[in-house]
């Protein structure tokens, strides 16, 4: 009697797709149950909603920035631009989102982009010195040295154990600031020397043409005019060591920028 | 005398910049009382708090970056100032000349104090040396080593015992002025401590950290005496009242808060800043309070008594 059984024999005798295509059925009315909970309690829909959309945009946010960083850490940087700027739409308060942006706009020579997009980083996380690093990348980038200058200070002044940050960039930017006060001094006595060929206060008196004086001030005008064409000849030049030099400029050949492969950081994945 | 905390006076726009720290001083001779100033504008400032203002008595130039720390000596005469420049220069505040510049060597001059007769003054460095300076030597007369990380906040003890240095990294270090030795070390916080100050009888030391919290510990014994939670954000800066019931802190939340020593509670918050407020003090009365930050501005509170 023992193999008798109304269940097992109910069992064995439905198909076994039947029983898939039940299950599958019931569900899909359990999905559908669900939906139509949400959808059916309508006192609580609107807050409901919310959370959840609250809950897919972050974790959305954060695919697209790590689908971003992918793509930044292999060169693809306009794409990477795409995917954070796609994140930032869900996520608008990401400082992290803005600071790798910023990096990566540095790298893309869109500096003043980088500038702005920095400046977003440091805005929403005033204590967070890398912001403020890049933001100084950033400026000096755009020639915007004296500003760097305070955002280097400020991030070493929230984290000042950052060595990097002390040498390279406070180091560099204070290089840089000598050296845009070198080239401004040279203006300006490039200016005077100008100024006093062409006013030359040796013009302005009588001379008796026959006497010394005529060929002293001849002299004394030659000198200046030798003293400004070296002057002309010349070009103020900041070595790596960050000492100032004048040296003779041979050909019109400037130096080239040497681009560095700028490596982008990934933040706080 | 007043009956509650209140705003006494604002001073906007003291500075160009971010004013990173503050001190307030009186001198010995004349009784007049002395606010310090230094700001990320590389500018030191000094100020005369009388009848119940301030007013600017130098502006002192020589600094190449922003000044990091200023505190005044114990008679009222003496300036000394740090800056990211590392350069520590001593000020006479009755000529407004600057006395003395050291140059400290790279990163090596941060939180800069006062030895309580005022012979030395002690800066961190970043090897986690406490470096002391003679004052009339102008010269580096002896260092005392933590043999830990980047040192950011220092304080004397007001008896001249001890002397106290929070790090990067959140350690505590207390020394024995006498015999240079390490005393204690104190795994305090888990994050930077930018301010440490002892109780005027030198009983007790606050710490404030990057976490939020401030610690009172008791010096004999090395013992955590309280936690105290209020700030929303780091802890900026702490300093003592001289009658020992009370001392206040600032924070990057913005605020300036006082506490009961006795009680360990907040009595009173001042939500009077726009931005971070690095540098709070009281004055050597302990009847006034000044705070200095990001917003450019000096506060100066009523205490009640």
């Amino acid at each position: 009697m023992a193999s008798f059984g109304w269940k097992r024999k109910v069992g064995e005798r439905v198909s076994k797709t039947t029983v898939e295509q039940f299950q599958q059925d019931s569900e899909k009315v359990d999905d559908e149950g669900d939906v139509e909970k949400e959808g059916v309690d309508w006192l609580h829909v609107i807050k409901r909603r919310r959370e959840v959309l609250l809950e897919d945009c972050a974790a959305k946010s954060k695919r697209l920035k790590d689908e971003g960083t992918l793509l930044a850490e292999q060169g693809r940087n306009w794409e990477a631009l795409k995917r954070w700027d796609d994140a930032l739409q869900l996520t608008p308060d990401d400082a992290v989102l803005y600071e790798m942006k910023s990096q990566v706009l540095i790298t893309l020579q869109e500096v003043f982009l980088a500038v702005k997009s920095a400046e977003m980083a440091t805005k929403l996380r005033p204590l967070w010195w890398e912001a403020w690093q890049t933001l100084g990348r950033a400026q000096i980038s755009l020639g915007e040295v004296e500003l760097a200058v305070r955002s280097f200070q400020v991030a070493v002044h929230l984290h000042p154990s950052e060595r990097l940050l002390w040498e390279e960039d406070l180091g560099w930017a204070l290089q840089l600031r000598e050296k845009q006060q070198a080239l401004r001094e040279r203006a300006t006595q490039e200016e005077d020397a100008r100024r006093l060929l062409v006013e030359a206060p040796e013009l302005k008196s009588d001379y008796d043409f026959e006497g010394d004086e005529v060929i002293e001030a001849c002299t004394a005008m030659a000198d200046r005019q030798k003293k400004y064409e070296d002057l002309k000849k010349t070009a103020v030049v900041v070595d790596t060591c960050g000492v100032t030099k004048e040296v003779v400029v041979e050909d019109d050949n400037k130096p080239t920028s040497s681009s560095q492969s700028a490596l982008v950081k990934a933040r706080g994945l | 005398m007043s009956t509650q905390y209140s705003i006494l006076f604002k001073q906007e726009h003291a500075h160009e910049d971010a004013i990173w720290t503050a001190a307030w001083g009186r001198n010995e001779k004349d009784g007049s009382e002395t606010i310090v100033t230094g700001s990320l504008d590389d500018l030191v400032k000094v100020w005369k708090w009388s009848d119940e203002k301030l007013e600017l008595q130098w502006t002192l130039e020589g600094h190449q970056l922003g000044v990091v720390s200023v505190d005044i000596s114990q008679n009222g005469a003496i300036a000394a100032s740090t800056s990211l420049d590392a350069h520590i220069r001593l000020w006479d505040l009755e000529t407004g000349k600057q006395i003395k510049s050291m140059d400290a060597g790279p990163v090596d001059a941060w939180a800069v104090a006062f030895s309580p007769d005022s012979k030395y003054i002690a800066t961190g460095s970043h090897l986690g040396k406490v470096n002391i300076f003679g004052v009339e030597s102008g010269k580096k007369e002896y260092s005392l080593d933590t043999r830990g990380k980047f040192i950011l906040s220092i304080a004397y003890s007001p008896d001249g015992k001890h002397l106290a240095s929070g790090a990067i990294d959140g350690i505590i270090n207390i020394f024995d002025i006498a015999t240079g030795k390490l005393l204690h070390t104190l795994e305090g916080h888990a994050m930077p401590i930018r301010s440490l100050t002892f109780s005027p009888d030198s009983q007790l030391l606050v710490t404030a950290s990057d976490d939020g919290y401030i610690k009172i510990y008791d010096v004999q014994h090395a013992n955590l005496a309280g936690t105290l939670s209020g700030h929303g954000s780091w802890v900026l800066n702490v300093a003592f009242s001289p009658d020992d019931t009370h001392f206040v802190s600032s924070s990057s939340d913005k605020s300036v808060k006082v506490w009961d020593t006795s009680s360990r509670s907040c009595v009173n918050t001042f939500f009077d800043h726009q931005d971070q407020v690095w540098s709070v003090k009281y004055n050597p009365t302990g009847s006034k309070i000044v705070s200095t930050g990001d917003d450019r501005a000096i506060h100066i509170y009523d205490c009640p008594k």
